[in-house]
């Protein structure tokens, strides 16, 4: 049949379901006389077969665009107030352990994490702009295309998208997904999907090591992200969860112009849980590196001698598999304790390198712990590897096994060495060192 | 039957496609590394403003035969040219943030001046004529 129509018969299926409910539409729903709507107007171009696709891709960057740059300056203010208030903590402090606790471990390290609030908030308002307008639902249905002819269902996309926010909220939002094959592939791709957490991470190195061109190397990471999941889901569908997807049908809301109120107030919804997993989950483990970076007192002179630290013990015994990379063992105690919170991975490279928040991008250029290959790898390693601790509690819950999430991973583990060995190999091949 | 009065259809469609045209060849330069400080290079960036300038040029020809759908293609196009105008404007303002912060060494307008910002203002009047023909237009 697709040979004969030269489409595969579910598109046509879908096409022709929307053909028949715009028939209904027309002798059921009157319109004023010979009017047509800026709706009407709008979706001839953003549903438009050639032209949607790419629109939603520029558009999607212009969104990392205004998160990367826009937001520099006011996380400058952030770094300087963390900055000032470090050095009040580290002269006003006479015991000096509670001195390099305060100073180091909740100002350099907590900081070094809140110092992205303003990019984390400048991107959900975007992406609350851009839901308030009626055109992340146009999105899923230009993708639903693509995603379907590669296995995905279109609702799919919409969970995916949530996932730019949190993988969590995102993967329960798989719920309004009928069919289980369908759900289960969402929900196993979507830890692909760049969430707000590994934005710092993207913003720290791209902003290090990439200048001008720092907010498309973040665009990059999300664009790979997508471009992963939709990879895996295809794979998944022509191995685990065989089968064709479920129709799609999508109602698609009236565009409107997104009101301040309504999309601040969205804003603030989703960033929130950032500030909340800073005053709780990061500042635990801020408070672990801490004690592990700077103990024994007095092997590391205070924290002074990392090297000493038992944090640096576990990173040497591990940094042999990231090795290949160039990745040293500040780098592999940055990927392990990423696991229990990506954000975690910037207040590590904080601590330790001991400086301020303002300077974290600049010292680890200077001191050669990354090339613009092995940070590039770097970012997309954390954007692969195991999700959260978060995460996997929220696929446990929603597969009601223990299995997915460690299928989950294991293949995400596989999945972030084959793809970072594979960068840093074609970028030699290519002559980048 | 028309949607609109064809000769306002044809001002306009020559306005966008004079618009559409220079979009085109400011992306074309911008992806291809740019020329001087006026139209620096910019891969993404370029290829922004050949999306934009696909979309003026897609709805031309409907445009001059009065037909709505032209019309779309010409309001997609200032949309796009809007948000990809305000964000440019918006980045200037946040380099000239970072000149009066002390963490920039110099700033300069013109140079902040990108070309998606000139061709918005230019594709105002464009906005302007649309608006004459959209006017009892509902969302």
């Amino acid at each position: 049949m697709s040979e004969v129509l030269g489409e595969d018969p579910e598109v046509i299926l879908a096409e022709r379901r929307y053909d028949a409910i715009a028939r209904i539409m027309e002798s059921a729903v009157r319109k004023e006389e010979g009017k047509w709507t800026f709706t009407d107007m709008l979706d001839h171009v953003f549903l438009h077969r050639a032209l949607g696709i790419p629109i939603f891709l520029v558009l999607l960057w212009a969104v990392f665009q205004f998160t990367f740059a826009f937001s520099e300056p006011f996380m400058v203010m952030v770094e300087v107030f963390f900055g000032w208030l470090g050095g009040l903590a580290a002269a006003g402090i006479a015991n000096p352990q509670l001195a390099s606790f305060v100073a180091d471990g909740l100002c350099g390290g907590v900081g070094s994490v809140l110092v992205f609030v303003p990019p984390i908030f400048m991107l959900f308002l975007a992406l609350a702009i851009l839901e308030d307008s009626g055109y992340l639902s146009r999105a899923a249905f230009v993708m639903d295309r693509v995603m379907y002819k590669l296995g995905l269902h279109g609702r799919s996309f919409i969970p995916m998208i949530s996932g730019f926010g949190c993988n969590i909220p995102a993967i329960m939002a798989t719920r309004s997904i009928e069919s289980e094959k369908d759900r289960m592939i969402t929900i196993l791709v979507n830890p692909l999907i760049s969430c707000g957490a590994r934005l710092p991470v993207y913003v720290l190195i791209g902003g290090a090591l990439f200048g001008a061109a720092a907010g498309t190397a973040v665009f990059s990471m999300y664009v790979l992200g997508i471009a992963l999941a939709i990879l895996m889901a295809l794979i998944f569908r022509k191995t685990l969860f065989k089968g064709k997807p479920a129709p799609f049908v999508l109602e698609l809301p009236h565009y409107m112009v997104p009101k301040a109120k309504t999309a601040i107030l969205h804003m603030w919804e989703r960033g929130k849980l950032f500030l909340i997993r800073a005053g709780t989950i990061i500042f635990v483990v801020v408070v672990l590196l801490w004690f592990l970076s700077v103990y024994p007192w007095a092997a590391t002179n205070g924290g002074e001698i990392i090297e000493n630290s038992y944090v640096a013990g576990l990173g040497k015994a591990i940094q042999p598999i990231f090795a290949p990379f160039g990745w040293d063992w500040m780098t592999t105690v940055a990927i392990i304790f990423g696991f229990l919170a990506k954000e975690v991975v910037v207040a590590t490279y904080a601590m330790l390198l001991g400086t301020g928040e303002e300077a974290v991008g600049d010292t680890l250029v200077s001191i050669g712990l990354f090339t613009p290959l092995t940070g590039y790898a770097f970012m997309a390693f954390v954007l692969i590897y195991v999700p959260c601790v978060a995460t996997i509690g929220a696929i446990w819950r929603e597969t009601n096994s223990w299995k997915w999430p460690v299928f989950t991973m294991v293949y995400l583990t596989v999945l972030a060495f084959v793809v970072s060995g594979l960068i840093i190999g074609i970028g030699r091949l290519l002559g980048y060192t | 039957m028309t949607d609109f009065d064809i000769g306002k259809g044809k001002t306009i469609g020559i306005y966008a496609a004079v618009i559409g045209v220079v979009y085109l060849v400011l992306g074309v330069i911008e992806v291809f590394g740019g020329a001087g400080d006026v139209i620096p290079g910019d891969l993404f960036g370029g290829l922004a403003l050949v999306v934009i300038a696909a979309t003026f040029l897609y709805g031309i020809k409907s445009t001059f035969d009065g037909d709505h759908k032209g019309l779309s293609f010409l309001i997609g196009g200032l949309f796009l040219s809007a948000v990809f105008g305000i964000l440019y404007l918006l980045l200037m303002g946040a380099d000239g943030l970072m000149f009066l912060l002390g963490e920039a060494d110099e700033f300069s307008v013109l140079a902040d001046f990108r070309p998606a910002i000139w061709m918005f203002i230019l594709s105002l009047p464009l906005a302007y004529l649309a608006r004459g023909l959209t006017k009892d237009v509902t969302w």
